[in-house]
């Protein structure tokens, strides 16, 4: 049922890699690819489709006697369909969604005078119904394409001049884009180019892919099929060149076999080495000198020579251990199934992908879940004020129930669920809105007519308004519910502007405009998801709320499937003040400082506290990262460590600075802390530290800093277990209570992971006040030392400062942070499928000095963001 | 006056075949009105039915179209050669102009007007110029239909300035709330409207999530469980929002209707698909609430639409009348057509007095089956009043259509012989006869109006009006 990132998902090439690594010229353009046909089975009556999807579409040839199997090719000497069994869904589906297509062949025609035209490739019904069909017509090449504008038949046509087509060996490429501008390349070079306008949802979904005939027959092409390629997207001048270059006989196939094998190697192996030999054989524990973690010293071996002999599974170590039950020497031994899956993975040059292993990421191997969107609060304020032009905050804000943090986000969408309160409040909202709304100017907007009947304007009224309220067009089914209104209006007498009141009301109660709908049904497989969604999952990452004019009009103009275009978007987009607010809600979100408005510490032990410098609090922290992200543009690992911080005159008395002169009462001054060594960086922050409770817990200031600085997990403490905090008293620190629990044996398993993680804090109460002595006048110590999940020894530091600067430059912590405004981005924990495109994100960006804007630009041009893992059911 | 009871087994007998859920309770069925032996009440009603019956088609009698109306016949008044010329408005086909014609003999204003007041809202007004007694609802519209694009094509009670007489309710459900629900609803008041509005609105959201939890859905399972939440809440929310507080003495609300309504009834007059079980079991539906609401004396006027003008329906199923089987609906197959040229409204635009015309032929018939059905439910011996007559008899119920030909190259033709047919009213109007009138609507209407006692009168004030005296008894 979820077979995400399954073989056909990294087979459905992303955007990225036809783009970034298709480098070699003689490697053809993967992206896109649905179908290919090399011609290579050299006998029998079946083409295969070598594609390598999980929905591969093979084609049945009618009458074997009328082809001939010649190397790499098929010669078709006379009449014959060469047919797929079933309807060419995945292709049309796909081209559906994309409104872009691309049509490649290698042939040879065996003369310049057959006609119809005659059918070389074709998904289409009879003689005179089709999606599109690639044809030769005497001495030109001839392509009819399907569209909501032009004939069943695909006419108007695109034609090559005359003589282009010749009984030789000839690369025909054609392709469209989604603005409507079709191409046709021969041998490399373009030689047509027209526009068919519309789009492909009239295409019939009951069609078949058939080469040299028409479906029905009739329309017979003769001469030799060398290469046949289908495309889900226009390939682009640079990429027809490439596979022009590589030539008919590239075997693509080769390398997709290695496609395959790396993601057997995350689906499988790495999965299967963090559950069962990374306990004992990882980078803390490595027991016989054996290292599986990392990629290296794996197939370097142990103490007992080498244990992975890529190829040879019978003769590597490992295989012998697992199989005679050696290993693992815990717990249940390895299933059949694992075993087989260690061979079969070996005995294919035990690809491996990571440099290490993640234990806590492949350990919990659970499925990616693709869950319907609900607009947050905040998102529901920003789209109504986006589509709408009303600022409905305060209402929604006070009527609307929270959105509960789930995963370490409230924006988690499988805990977007609704209820009673929602609907009642949605209902409520509407009227409010419409209420507030100038009905005439904002209907003026999308049409000049104030009918109400549906034979004159209001269908295209409501598609017009529609498209823009619910943020992509509107189906004929859609326009006739909401233009429904304006006929139920009109029979009680109602006027046009009652109508379109009320047809707002309906709409923004609607759930495109609730939830982000998105086409989510599919073969299993990741496919592109369309322009509109695209432009919906650039400003709700981005903005937090709906898509402008502006990238609407991108994705009516079929601009949103390219990774250019859409970088150059996000460039903009990040210059709009809406960036700025949606990047607070992050950081407010991560290091969930919404916490502090509850907070309330011992008023005996903190007199100090009140609302007030909660909420100041939160402020600092805010306006820290804003710096950080806007101001100066610094790579978000300076979150860390950055010796400068933002207070009120309130927090900055607290923290005992110097305070500035002319500082407003309420105003955030900056601070320079240069001079005070001890702070610097979010985790010094107040707003961070109260994490750990009145008693600054070592062990919830440390699992804070394990879990969302590091990314590193350890198990729940045993049932039973009395967890109850030991108090400090005189002679007994908090630093003194966690190093005997971490002596103790029971303990420190796990004790050991995280609370050395907090001794760096130790000088902090439970506010964030810093002191030499507890309130027990116990001296307060700040060295320690961190074992970063994933290495094998430890590293001390002698102060606060020197933990930071430890994890600001560590590369874990700086993943972490790519890590956490990813599922941020997403609205969805990430899982141990989504670590090879985090790490390419991370990479991209961290090649521009890994800041927020290049994060998110290396964010919203991933696979990640541009597609979506489509289900079966 | 006295209203019968309606028994229960009266009421299931005239459901038919179709479970309708409404298991009414005898001694619940009382009048509103209290009535006096010698009082039969003045009521009026107008039945349309879209796409009409060509003329020549009227001259066979009853021997065809007409069929299901024989039974009827001795207490109903055919008239043939009825014109509606004046009706005609340029610019708009005559689908529109007829039916904004029927009952008012006046051409459409705008698109969701008439040109002026039905004849049933003049009686209304001429006899109840203080209102109506308590408990009966002004005026009931209701109708079965998928063709809304302008309200005249449906909606056949209008004010004498043109506006509607009041909402139309195409749900049984919405027509059970109007009539058997809380008094706020019943008095047609402003918040009554606003209600219905709103719920119309919901109704819109509703179809709207219901597609995403469907066999077309584009989500996933998991997806499509958190909209199915959602939808479950919604009717929650219906449930506590729009709580119909009803009559204790009405029968159990019907069921949700399963039939498209609002928007996607009319899919940019495209068309649905639909089957005659469908269509027969919901306009069944709502014919029994209505006609019950008459005899419960909820409704004394109104009007009822089955099909709108230029209707554009998909329609499939094997029709049988008296045992017999006599046609295969199957309109797109046997046109050859899908969308707007698959509707049965091509029928009419391909008549051809020359040819049989099987497929209108059978389309006009059925629909005269259905007026019949709901005429008879007035006429049985539940309807008996203490005249002895039967509300049928003694009401003025006027049936009529859009055009007397459904070709549009020629308006004249169009609008003339536009069916026309009309009960006594209570000793008021010949019947028992198939006459041809030869004469404008806007006479046949005025003269009703004058036996019925109305002073106003249709048409310019100036106008030669011409009373048409052999249609009164």
């Amino acid at each position: 049922m979820h077979r995400f990132f399954t073989v056909a998902y990294l087979l459905t090439i992303f955007i990225s890699d036809l783009q970034h690594t298709d480098a070699q010229d003689t490697v053809r353009v993967r992206g896109g690819l649905q179908v290919l046909y090399t011609f290579e089975a050299g006998q029998g009556d079946t083409v295969f489709d070598r594609s390598a999807s999980d929905t591969t579409l093979n084609l049945k040839i009618t009458n074997k006697d009328a082809v001939k199997w010649i190397d790499g090719a098929l010669q078709v000497n006379s009449a014959t369909t060469i047919k797929s069994a079933a309807p060419a869904r995945k292709i049309i589906d796909l081209a559906k969604r994309t409104r872009g297509l691309t049509v490649e062949a290698w042939v040879n025609p065996a003369n310049d005078r057959q006609d119809g035209p005659a059918r070389m490739v074709t998904i289409s019904g009879n003689t005179s119904r089709r999606n599109f069909t690639l044809g030769q017509d005497a001495n030109y090449y001839d392509v009819r394409l399907r569209t909501t504008v032009t004939t069943t038949n695909g006419i108007p046509s695109t034609s090559t001049p005359s003589g282009t087509a010749t009984p030789r060996l000839t690369h025909v490429l054609f392709t469209r884009h989604a603005d409507g501008t079709t191409r046709i390349f021969i041998n490399g070079e373009q030689q047509a180019t027209a526009q068919i306008k519309g789009d492909f949802g009239n295409w019939d979904d009951s069609f078949t892919l058939s080469l040299a005939d028409e479906a029905s027959g009739g329309r017979p092409w003769l001469g030799t099929l060398h290469l046949v390629a289908i495309y889900s997207r226009p390939l682009s001048t640079k990429e027809v060149t490439q596979n022009y270059t590589a030539g008919p006989g590239a075997k693509t196939g080769e390398m997709l076999a290695q496609r395959r094998h790396e993601q057997f190697f995350e689906s499988k192996i790495a999965p299967l080495f963090a559950k069962n030999c990374l306990g004992c054989h990882g980078a803390a524990s490595h027991k016989g000198m054996l290292n599986l973690a990392r990629k290296t010293d794996a197939f370097k071996g142990g103490e007992s020579g080498k244990v992975i002999l890529a190829g040879k599974p019978n003769e590597s170590l490992l295989i012998g251990q697992v199989i005679s039950g050696d290993m693992p020497p815990q717990g249940p031994a390895l299933t059949e199934m694992e075993i087989h899956d260690l061979q079969h993975w070996i005995k294919n040059g035990a690809v491996w992908t990571v440099d290490v292993i993640d234990q806590a990421l492949y350990a919990n191997n659970r499925p990616i879940e693709i869950w319907l969107q609900r607009l947050t609060i905040s998102e529901y304020i920003g789209t109504v004020q986006q589509t709408i032009g009303v600022d409905i905050a305060e209402q929604a804000t006070t009527l609307l129930p929270p959105d509960i943090r789930a995963d370490g986000f409230s924006n988690t969408a499988y805990n977007l669920n609704i209820d009673l309160k929602h609907i009642e409040t949605y209902a409520h909202l509407a009227e409010q809105i419409v209420q507030q709304v100038d009905v005439a100017k904002f209907a003026a907007r999308f049409s000049k007519s104030r009918k109400l009947s549906t034979d004159d304007t209001m269908r295209d009224f409501v598609a017009d308004m529609g498209g823009w309220i619910l943020r992509g067009p509107l189906d004929e089914r859609e326009i006739s519910i909401y233009s429904g209104i304006a006929t139920t209006i009109a029979s009680t007498g109602g006027s046009y502007d009652e109508a379109v009141g009320l047809i707002i009301e309906a709409m923004i109660q609607s759930p495109r405009f609730i939830y982000r709908v998105e086409h989510q049904r599919g073969d299993g497989s990741a496919w592109p998801v369309n322009d509109y969604e695209m432009a919906s999952r650039m400003s709700y990452i981005l903005w937090g709320t709906s898509p402008d004019q502006q990238l609407m009009q991108a994705a009516k103009d079929g601009r949103l499937q390219d990774a250019t275009n859409v970088a150059a978007q996000v460039k903009r987009m990040l210059e709009n003040p809406l960036a700025k607010i949606q990047s607070a809600r992050f950081i407010t979100e991560w290091l969930d400082l919404d916490r502090l408005e509850n907070l309330q510490p011992n008023a005996k032990r903190f007199p100090a506290w009140n609302a007030s410098l909660a909420q100041d609090m939160q402020r600092e922290t805010v306006a820290f990262f804003q710096d950080i992200v806007w101001q100066q543009k610094r790579p978000l690992s300076d979150l860390l460590n950055a010796q400068f911080t933002y207070a009120t005159p309130q927090l900055a008395k607290f923290y005992g600075f110097a305070l500035q002169t002319n500082s407003a009462e309420n105003e955030l001054q900056r601070y320079d802390l240069s001079d005070v060594p001890e702070r610097g960086g979010f985790l010094t922050h107040a707003s961070t530290l109260t994490v750990g409770g009145d008693d600054a817990s070592m062990v919830t200031r440390g699992l804070f800093v394990l879990n969302d600085i590091l990314r590193g997990a350890v198990n729940d403490p045993p049932p039973g277990l009395d967890t109850t905090p030991v108090p400090a008293k005189k002679g007994l620190s908090q630093r003194s209570i966690a190093e005997k629990r971490i002596a103790n044996s029971a303990c420190t398993g796990c004790h050991s992971k995280f609370e050395p993680l907090a001794f760096g804090f130790e000088k902090f109460n439970g506010i964030g006040v810093f002191n030499n002595q507890d309130e027990h006048g116990n001296k307060l110590r700040a060295d320690g030392e961190i074992l970063f999940p994933g290495t094998a020894v430890a590293i001390k530091y002698k102060s606060a400062s020197e933990l930071m600067d430890l994890l600001a430059d560590n590369k874990r912590v700086q993943k972490t942070i790519t890590w956490k405004l990813i599922q941020f981005a997403l609205g969805r924990p990430l899982a141990a499928a989504d670590a090879r495109i985090i790490n390419q994100i991370h990479t991209a960006a961290g090649a521009h000095e890994g800041t927020y804007q290049n994060l998110m630009t290396a964010i919203l041009t991933s696979e990640l963001v541009m597609l979506t893992r489509t289900q079966t059911e | 006056m006295s209203v019968k009871t309606i028994n229960r087994r009266t009421m299931l007998k005239g459901v038919g075949s179709i479970s309708i859920g409404l298991p009414l309770l005898e001694e619940m069925i009382q009048p509103a009105v209290a009535a006096t032996k010698d009082d039969v009440p003045i009521r009026a009603f107008n039945i349309f039915f879209g796409l009409g019956i060509p003329s020549p088609l009227q001259a066979e009698g009853f021997d065809d179209v007409l069929e299901p109306l024989k039974p009827l016949g001795e207490k109903l008044l055919i008239m043939r050669n009825v014109n509606q010329i004046r009706c005609d408005e340029s610019g708009i086909n005559a689908h529109y102009d007829g039916a904004a014609g029927a009952f008012t003999a006046s051409a459409p204003d705008g698109e969701a007007r008439a040109g002026g007041a039905s004849i049933e809202q003049l009686v209304r007004q001429a006899h109840y110029p203080a209102g109506q007694p308590n408990g009966v609802v002004p005026t009931l519209v209701g109708g079965t239909f998928f063709r809304r694009s302008r309200v005249g094509r449906y909606i056949h009670s209008y004010n004498k300035d043109g506006t509607v007489a009041a909402t139309i309710q195409e749900k049984p459900r919405d027509l059970f709330a109007r009539v058997f629900g809380s008094v706020a609803l019943a008095s047609g008041s402003k918040d009554a409207r606003r209600r219905a509005l709103k719920q119309s609105v919901l109704d819109s959201v509703v179809d709207d999530f219901r597609f995403y939890t469907g066999a077309n859905s584009p989500l996933g399972a998991k997806s499509k469980s958190r909209i199915a939440d959602h939808l479950d809440r919604i009717r929650e929310y219906e449930q506590r929002a729009f709580a119909l507080d009803t009559d204790p003495n009405a029968p159990k609300r019907p069921r949700r209707s399963e039939i498209p309504h609002g928007g996607a009834s009319d899919p940019g007059g495209q068309g649905i698909d639909i089957t005659l079980e469908q269509l027969t079991t919901e306009w069944r539906l709502l014919a029994d609430l209505y006609a019950l609401s008459i005899q419960m004396d909820r409704v004394r006027f109104g009007s009822l639409t089955f099909l709108a003008a230029g209707e554009r329906i998909r329609l499939k199923g094997e029709y049988e009348y008296d045992g017999k089987h006599r046609w295969s609906f199957d309109d797109a197959r046997q046109q050859n057509a899908s969308g707007d040229q698959g509707c049965s409204h091509e029928w009419w635009h391909k008549f051809n007095e020359n040819k049989k015309n099987e497929a209108l032929r059978a389309h006009a018939h059925m629909k005269m089956r259905e007026v019949a059905y709901f005429l008879h439910q007035l006429n049985d011996k539940n309807s008996l009043e203490v005249n002895d007559r039967t509300i049928m008899e003694n009401s003025m119920i006027t049936i009529s259509t859009e055009s007397g030909d459904g070709r549009h190259n020629d308006v004249k033709r169009e609008l003339s012989g536009v069916f026309h047919a009309i009960t006594g009213a209570n000793g008021r109007f010949k019947t028992g006869q198939i006459m041809d009138v030869g004469a404008e609507g806007i006479d046949v209407y005025n003269t009703m109006l004058g036996a019925m006692g109305v002073k106003d009168q249709l048409g310019p004030d100036d106008r030669d009006n011409q009373t048409i005296d052999q249609i009164r008894a």
